[in-house]
């Protein structure tokens, strides 16, 4: 009885582990994940007779450690996610768990960011123009170009109202172009996946 | 960020290589009938030497279902803990012949090639 508590105990810190790992996936996909595992070992468990500590261990280090495994759950799962999805957040969100593990992903997660903050400060200055149509506009001076606000007296507002639809239309464009990159790159991103033991959890 | 593992260390080529087959032996594997995890396990491990983490096993098929090439569902059956049941669904079913027709050509072609190796080591 002490002895398969004391394993019964075992099996829990491995799932407890492995859970911890899985940390970033909708709870329901690691109740699933966490029933199947557990399904494996008490089947492998079961098949073996009588089970002894031994026993165990070996069936737990046949299945992997929870840090090797975890993680190639994590790449999948975001990963499938990302791909079907048009929200910046969830593209962004999986290109930036890619960047983790790969120096691609890492500079595709720099060329995220970047787009969605032109596409972002687009579509503000257009609605700016709106709301401030003074202060707001697509600045032209001797020291450079810039849209959104300027304290050079000199400069001279190029676009004037244009800057509405120019800013709105460019801003949805540049998000849209943006994230149809990023899924795009994305379906390249599983060869690179860790082999394991890259994971902090 | 990693710049991921020495590719010229042979047992990460070896890993490359046995994924990518690894993914047509799980889908092969369900042609037939629909089966649990431990079940497709059990089958790779007698026909082929393709598993080297069993646990690496469940994210591959965590995928197939994400793509949309096998459909689960879970059993509670005799076992006395429920069972999650994996089969292949049409688009699986293509994509299993597709990838099937290409690893055959793909292994005669490399047969071949790799003939006049296998014969010289064997001198």
């Amino acid at each position: 009885m002490m002895q398969s508590e004391k394993l019964q105990r075992k099996i829990d810190s491995y799932l407890a582990e492995l859970r911890k790992c899985l940390g970033e996936l909708p709870p329901e996909e690691v109740h699933d994940i966490l029933q199947e595992i557990r399904g494996h070992i008490l089947e492998r468990a079961e098949a073996s007779g009588e089970l002894t500590e031994e026993r165990l261990v070996a069936i737990l280090k046949a299945l992997g450690r929870p840090e090797e495994i975890a993680p190639l759950y994590q790449v999948d799962s975001i990963v499938a996610k990302a791909r079907a999805s048009f929200s910046p957040r969830v593209v962004l969100r999986a290109i930036h768990r890619w960047s983790h593990i790969s120096a691609w992903g890492f500079a595709l997660f720099v060329i995220g960011v970047i787009g969605y903050a032109l596409a972002f400060s687009l579509a503000l200055s257009g609605l700016g123009k709106i709301v401030a149509p003074q202060e707001v506009g697509a600045w032209l001076s001797p020291g450079g170009f810039n849209i959104g606000t300027t304290s050079n007296p000199a400069a001279r507002d190029v676009l004037g109202w244009w800057l509405v639809p120019v800013g709105l239309v460019g801003g949805a464009i540049t998000a849209v172009a943006t994230t149809q990159l990023l899924r795009w790159t994305l379906r390249f991103a599983r060869f690179r996946r860790p082999t394991g033991g890259t994971a902090a959890c | 960020m990693a710049f991921g593992p020495d590719p010229e260390r042979p047992d990460n080529w070896e890993r490359q290589l046995k994924k990518g087959w690894l993914e047509l032996a799980i889908l092969a594997s369900l042609w037939d009938e629909e089966l649990y995890g431990l079940d497709i396990l059990r089958r790779l491990e007698k026909d082929t030497d393709l598993v080297l983490a069993e646990g690496t096993v469940y994210p591959i098929l965590s995928r197939l279902k994400a793509d949309g090439l096998v459909s689960t569902k879970w059993v509670e059956g005799e076992a006395g803990h429920p069972r999650k049941y994996y089969s292949l669904t049409p688009a699986g079913r293509r994509r299993t012949v597709a990838m099937a027709r290409y690893a055959s050509g793909f292994l005669g072609s490399i047969r071949k090639l790799i003939a006049p190796v296998l014969a010289k080591e064997d001198k």
